[in-house]
């Protein structure tokens, strides 16, 4: 169980590991104590919303300002937990644990591989949440404490993302074989990316969604899957 | 630098990030099986990978070289992972080309 999920979140670790060390890095010379990335890390756990806070830090801004840039920021996971709703088993820490650990690169894994057979679900996503969030705050805590020291040259290294990210829409397509959802995903990032570009994800996401659904209602086809 | 601010802005912080990723678990919490809910589950992955591909795209300048190592490198994962889908290998392939392309 635990080899397979460090196996299948090792695209993570390097995901991870240097995002977290720039983070790490950054955070340090605001000039609080280095254990605060790792706290950070732990609590926040929300890759773009630590970084802005750096920024939020050093500019003291007030608090709702940033309780509501957060929330906008993080918005789109509010549709990730619809395409896994039956995965997290019954209510309890472990659930609410997997619902905090719940990441785009976290998400991503989850709603595209398939749990290797034997092997009890959520218990494996647990581990897998576990995990990516060890690898997280390795990489705020090694940035932070170390980070100009450090002689690993990681510049570059962000590219694992986009390559993740990559891989698991091939598999996307290789497993829902039809145009349909691409296209749309497509025609709502274009509106998005011309309408506010800086902020597309949580425009996109609620418009694919948003076309999906009127699709559905719409079209006889679509209404008959389920 | 003041501790007690940094403290109640990780709090704050932690609070809205985790209010973002509770809400269709509660709101939805027994009524798994509408087929409204399971068509959206369905297509969601499918929408949201090629959304976060478009993002992490987007940011690129493509008229510096960058442009040019961020196709050969996403040519590479690709490749590899049609030829092989193995995703680790594919998303290090993809990886050591960036970043050997940056680097020198």
């Amino acid at each position: 169980m635990i080899r397979a999920a460090l196996k299948t979140t090792l695209p993570i670790f390097f995901g991870y590991l240097p995002l977290g060390i720039a983070f790490g890095m950054l955070f340090q010379e605001l000039g609080y104590p280095w254990y605060f990335a790792t706290i950070m890390g732990i609590c926040i756990y929300a890759g773009a919303a630590q970084f802005m806070a750096i920024g939020l830090l050093a500019a003291s801004a007030g608090y709702v300002e940033i309780a509501i840039a957060t929330f906008f920021l993080n918005s789109r996971h509010l549709f990730y937990g619809l395409a896994l709703l039956n995965n997290f088993g019954t209510w309890g820490l472990r659930k609410l644990y997997l619902i905090f650990g719940l990441t785009d690169e976290v998400f991503s894994l989850m709603s595209t591989i398939d749990v290797p057979s034997g092997l009890e679900k959520s218990k494996f996503y647990f581990f897998m949440t576990l995990f990516s969030q060890s690898y997280w705050v390795l990489g705020c805590t090694l940035g932070a404490w170390a980070g100009t020291k450090l002689a690993v040259n990681t510049q570059g290294m962000e590219f694992a993302a986009t390559a993740l990210f990559t891989v698991l829409l091939i598999e996307q397509w290789l497993k829902v074989k039809k145009p349909l959802p691409f296209v749309v995903a497509i025609i709502a990032s274009g509106i998005a990316l011309f309408l506010f570009a800086e902020h597309m994800l949580i425009l996109a996401i609620s418009l694919s969604v948003i076309f999906m659904i009127v699709l559905r209602l719409t079209n006889k086809n679509l209404q008959d899957e389920y | 630098m003041n501790i007690e601010y940094l403290i109640i802005v990780i709090a704050i912080m932690a609070i809205a990030t985790f209010a973002t990723r509770l809400p269709p678990f509660v709101l939805f919490s027994g009524r798994e099986q509408h087929p409204l809910l399971r068509f959206i589950a369905k297509y969601t992955p499918p929408m949201v990978m090629t959304i976060l591909v478009i993002y992490m795209l987007k940011g690129v300048n493509y008229l510096a070289m960058e442009g040019l190592f961020t196709f050969i490198a996403l040519s590479a994962t690709i490749a590899t992972h049609l030829w092989k889908r193995n995703a680790l290998l594919s998303i290090c392939v993809g990886t050591a080309t960036f970043m050997a392309a940056v680097q020198w």
